[in-house]
């Protein structure tokens, strides 16, 4: 048993390498958050695109569903591998895209905010759709009847309650691409995983990796509370009737 | 009631046929409504009544047929189908409104704002002009009081007398009503009718679909009778209630008015 504590719980070890682990927490957070509002805003606009109307824009529908089909289908670990070792070969590209090094970042992080959005945004794209396909039609027909066009509608109207409704399981996702970060450590970026894993392979001792597992647990456990509040806010708001938003 | 229609030409729809796979909802739909001059459309569910109203302002456009508004062809004949050149879309939906059965009132918008919307984003109306369009639309609906109220909070009678308020904000040159007081509650049902009275006094051009009897009797200039996707009888109220000549009509009438 004391064993077992030395191995996943020393709090003294815990400690000493805290300043360590945290700074590759921070890279972890700003890989996060930076490729959580992008995943946020290209799933928008992949659902959007998705809805276009009319049959001139079949094509753009077609390859919009291949897109979301296909990222949600190939591991991300792959994406990653495949963008951090296919990219700096590509000699036509300029250097600044081969090997992006923008804001002080090294390209790993670029690599992976990338592969992280790509799929992420597919994923979202289909939250998103839930939340269009349940707004009721007449509510395009309505304000396409007082003449707004299919933007106008989408924007003023289809939108605003769509995304009202998926806030809950676009949190979700946010936490599960919060763990997924995680992946990039493969392509060498000195986020959490790969520091405390480096510590555990000098040191012999896990409780670095544990630290680090605190940490994301700071960080999802709320997300996860704040997940279910805003569900049983939205049962609560179905048992009374009618959708009530007060400002969005 | 005195008759307002002035005789010139509101609508005017040729041979409009209407297909839902492989049901034919409409079966060759001639009808003729002057301005000024409110047709109330009768007939059993599924007859196309529904159906033709959406035919009229494209939310559904005919698979055949011709529609003229105002003179001007907004259908392009057989086969052209799709509605969706922009002209004639815009050109219809800036005379045309439409309230539908079940209000389709914006729930995240208030009363006030569900009736500017459109008036800023679609006639670029300044927030100011569109409040005051607004303010003097619902008070007109007898709605001064529930301005800031968000839809959920109305009564169905409330809601549609908004939804009437949404579409006349945009100034249109004709009014559908489809069977806009099918969802409501019996005693909510006057309330709403009175304000659609008032607009037809006022000599808005209105096709109304319905099953209200005594309104269409009371309001329209004309009655149409619609059964299997065609009219089936056309005329003023009182021949079309009280002695009508088809006897699709009269077993109709018998059904509606016998209870």
């Amino acid at each position: 048993m004391e064993e077992f504590i030395k191995q996943f719980f020393d709090v003294g070890f815990m400690v000493d390498h805290f300043d360590e682990v945290l700074d590759g927490f921070w890279i972890t957070t700003q890989l996060a958050v930076l490729s959580g509002l992008l995943a946020l805003v290209w799933g928008l606009i992949l659902a959007t695109l998705r809805q276009l109307p009319g049959k001139a824009l079949l094509p753009v529908r077609f390859l919009t569903i291949a897109y979301i089909d296909v990222f949600r289908g190939i591991p991300l670990l792959m994406l990653i591998l495949l963008i951090a070792g296919g990219v700096p070969a590509l000699e036509f590209l300029p250097e600044s895209l081969r090997l992006p090094q923008w804001f002080g970042k090294p390209d790993s992080f670029w690599f992976g905010v990338l592969a992280i959005t790509i799929t992420y945004g597919a994923y979202m794209a289909e939250v998103y759709r839930s939340g269009i396909e349940s707004v009721p039609g007449g509510q395009m027909e309505a304000a396409r009847s007082l003449g707004m066009s299919h933007g106008q509608a989408m924007r003023n109207v289809i939108l605003p309650q769509a995304i009202r409704k998926v806030i809950a399981p676009l949190l979700n996702d946010f936490i599960a691409l919060t763990k997924d970060t995680t992946l990039v450590s493969f392509i060498a970026l000195n986020e959490v995983t790969l520091v405390a894993s480096d510590i555990q392979s000098e040191t012999f001792n896990s409780s670095a990796l544990t630290l680090g597992a605190i940490m994301f647990l700071v960080v999802t456990l709320p997300l996860a509370r704040l997940v279910d509040k805003l569900i049983s806010r939205e049962q609560g708001r179905f048992t009374r009737g009618a959708p009530r938003v007060e400002a969005l | 009631m005195e008759s307002q229609a002035n005789g010139g030409s509101m609508l005017s729809l040729q041979g409009i046929h209407k297909r839902f796979g492989d049901l034919e909802v409409l079966r060759g739909v001639d009808l003729e409504i002057k301005k000024g001059e409110v047709v109330c459309v009768l007939g059993p569910s599924g007859s196309g009544k529904s159906t033709l109203l959406r035919c009229v302002n494209l939310l559904e456009p005919p698979e055949e047929g011709d529609i003229h508004l105002e003179e001007r062809s907004i259908c392009r004949g057989p086969g052209s189908g799709t509605g969706e050149q922009s002209w004639e879309l815009d050109f219809v939906r800036q005379r045309v409104g439409i309230v539908f059965q079940q209000f389709n009132l914006f729930p995240h918008r208030t009363a006030l704002q569900n009736v500017t919307m459109a008036q800023e984003k679609v006639l670029g109306r300044s927030s100011a002009e569109a409040k005051a369009k607004g303010n003097e639309l619902l008070e007109r609906v007898g709605l001064g009081d529930k301005l800031n109220e968000y839809p959920e909070r109305l009564s169905g009678g409330q809601q549609q007398r908004v939804a009437i308020a949404r579409a006349l904000a945009m100034d249109p040159h004709v009014m559908l009503f489809d069977e806009v007081t099918s969802a409501l509650d019996p005693e909510l049902v006057k309330e709403v009718l009175d304000v659609m009275r008032e607009l037809a006094e006022e000599g808005m051009t209105m096709i109304v679909v319905t099953h209200e009897i005594g309104f269409a009797r009371e309001v329209a200039d004309r009655v149409v009778f619609m059964d299997g996707g065609v009219i089936v009888e056309e005329g003023p109220p009182a021949q079309v209630l009280d002695s009508p000549r088809e006897e699709r009509t009269k077993q109709f009438l018998g059904l509606v008015l016998d209870h």
